[in-house]
């Protein structure tokens, strides 16, 4: 044990690992963080497009984002990520961070559409048929009616997602890029076996704080939007 | 009051898909008049009044509110004319009792939000729920959510009020409560149609008892008509089982 708490002093005291760890925590949060930016924003388009009303001009889009969250949930995101690295983006030069942002991003957009649009679904359709017999237009019953209400069911299977990303972003080690995770691999390797744990579980804290933060804020979030369910006065 | 035609429906016709619901409804409402709906489960009374507001688009037909027809372009100013309480109350969870009242008539621009904050007092103070006006909706009991439902429909000073079946999710204690406020605009003149399974209040408001069966209206007549004196086998058999 004393073993362990010695290699953790030396870990922290050696300016090039800590440099190395800090270096790939940054990527980690940058492709994280953008990824989930492209997911939200692409994300609630597609949900937009699966749940708005069947029309004719509806048919074709409504087709091509059904089929797109198919094809990115139905394959693995180790897969779509080597797609894009070696197949699309497998231009000389392409930086390479751009590359997995959008893998990650067009990836997390089809989980965040299924999160968004099972969220407008799970409003009760009484809701909307009281904002239509008293003459709204739809676009208001969507913004005060709906969207508010689909938001506050969506919230904890949004921060799951996020969740997931921040973990999932772990596999661009496998394309050789500088992560958190490819750091602790880094720090650990040309000394001995043994050597390898304490920048893993170093690398371990420092996902596991970043995703218990995210929890923390996830659930201030929620408890601030269920308020209309207690019974309390505004 | 004067006695004109509010409403005119003209051949309606409603089916969902293969399922015809309303097969042909003819029906006229005169200012003033209170009409219940009478019916057996599945006979289209709900689909019907439904239809009248475009909830659900006929499948053929006509209807005129005040001479116009009703389309797909005038819908929505068809409908802040007519009133509708339905009977899960569908009050917005996510809004305050007052934000329910206020928000149809504010952003319609029927009224300014001080005159629509009056008013939803006013009527708050009537119903006895003024406590109540900042609380959601999930604070309230089922009786309170139909009475605040009710002064909801009020705040656009409809044409005609829609009831369907408003009492029908409620405890015994809480329906009384709701059909005394329904009588209340009665007694002022409300233009209503309810569909209710309430006989005995159907008898003591209306002005006119209409009987749908298999999406016609098949009988109607006045209260004392149509309880004492059925004309059609159906009906007699229809009060046989439910008086």
């Amino acid at each position: 044990m004393g073993e362990f708490f010695n290699k953790i002093g030396e870990l922290f005291s050696t300016p090039a690992y800590i440099d190395s760890l800090l270096h790939g925590f940054l990527l980690t949060l940058q492709i994280s963080y953008f990824a989930l930016l492209i997911g939200v924003v692409l994300g609630t388009v597609i949900a937009l497009v699966e749940t708005a009303r069947k029309s004719k001009w509806m048919v074709v889009p409504k087709f091509i984002c059904r089929v797109y969250v198919t094809i990115i949930r139905g394959t693995p995101m180790a897969l779509q990520l080597f797609i894009m690295f070696f197949v699309i983006f497998a231009i000389k030069r392409f930086p390479s961070i751009i590359t997995a942002i959008l893998a990650f991003g067009l990836n997390s957009a089809a989980y965040t559409a299924e999160v968004i649009r099972s969220g407008i679904l799970s409003v009760d359709k009484g809701q909307t048929e009281a904002g239509l017999a008293l003459g709204l237009r739809p676009s208001t019953i969507f913004m005060r009616i709906v969207a508010p209400q689909a938001i506050k069911n969506m919230v904890p299977a949004l921060g799951n997602e996020i969740i997931t990303v921040i973990k999932e972003t772990a596999i661009v080690s496998m394309v050789g890029m500088y992560d958190l995770n490819m750091a602790a691999k880094d720090i650990g390797s040309g000394q001995n076996m043994a050597s390898y744990i304490v920048p893993m579980v170093v690398a371990g804290v420092f996902y596991l704080a970043t995703i218990y933060l995210i929890i923390f804020i996830v659930k201030r979030i929620e408890k601030n939007l269920r308020k209309s369910d207690l019974r309390v006065e505004k | 009051m004067e006695n004109n035609t509010d409403l005119v429906i003209k051949n309606l016709h409603k089916s969902f898909g293969k399922n015809k619901v309303l097969n042909g409804i003819n029906f006229e409402l005169k200012e003033g008049e209170r009409v219940v709906v009478l019916g057996p489960s599945g006979s289209g009374k709900s689909t019907f009044l439904r239809c009248i507001n475009w909830m659900e688009e006929p499948t053929a037909g006509e209807i005129y509110l005040d001479g116009t027809l009703v389309t797909e372009k005038n819908v929505r100013k068809v409908r802040r004319n007519i009133g509708m309480v339905f009977q899960h109350f569908n009050l917005i969870n996510n809004l305050t009792v007052m934000e329910n009242l206020t928000l149809a008539p504010v952003k319609l621009k029927v009224m300014k939000r001080a005159a629509a904050e009056k008013r939803a007092m006013e009527l708050l103070r009537h119903i006895g729920l003024t406590s109540k006006a900042n609380a959601y909706p999930a604070s309230l009991s089922g009786g309170q959510k139909q009475r605040v439902a009710i002064i909801r429909a009020m705040m656009m000073s409809p044409e005609v009020l829609l009831f369907d079946e408003p009492t029908s999710a409620l405890d015994p204690e809480s329906i009384g409560d709701v059909l005394s406020l329904i009588r209340e605009l009665a007694e002022q003149g409300m233009t209503i149609i309810i569909v209710t399974h309430e006989m005995n209040f159907a008898k003591e408001i209306a002005t006119r008892i209409v009987f749908i069966d298999k999406g016609k209206i098949i009988e109607e007549g006045t209260p004392r008509e149509f309880f004492e004196k059925p004309k059609t086998p159906r009906v007699r058999e229809f009060l046989e089982k439910v008086l």
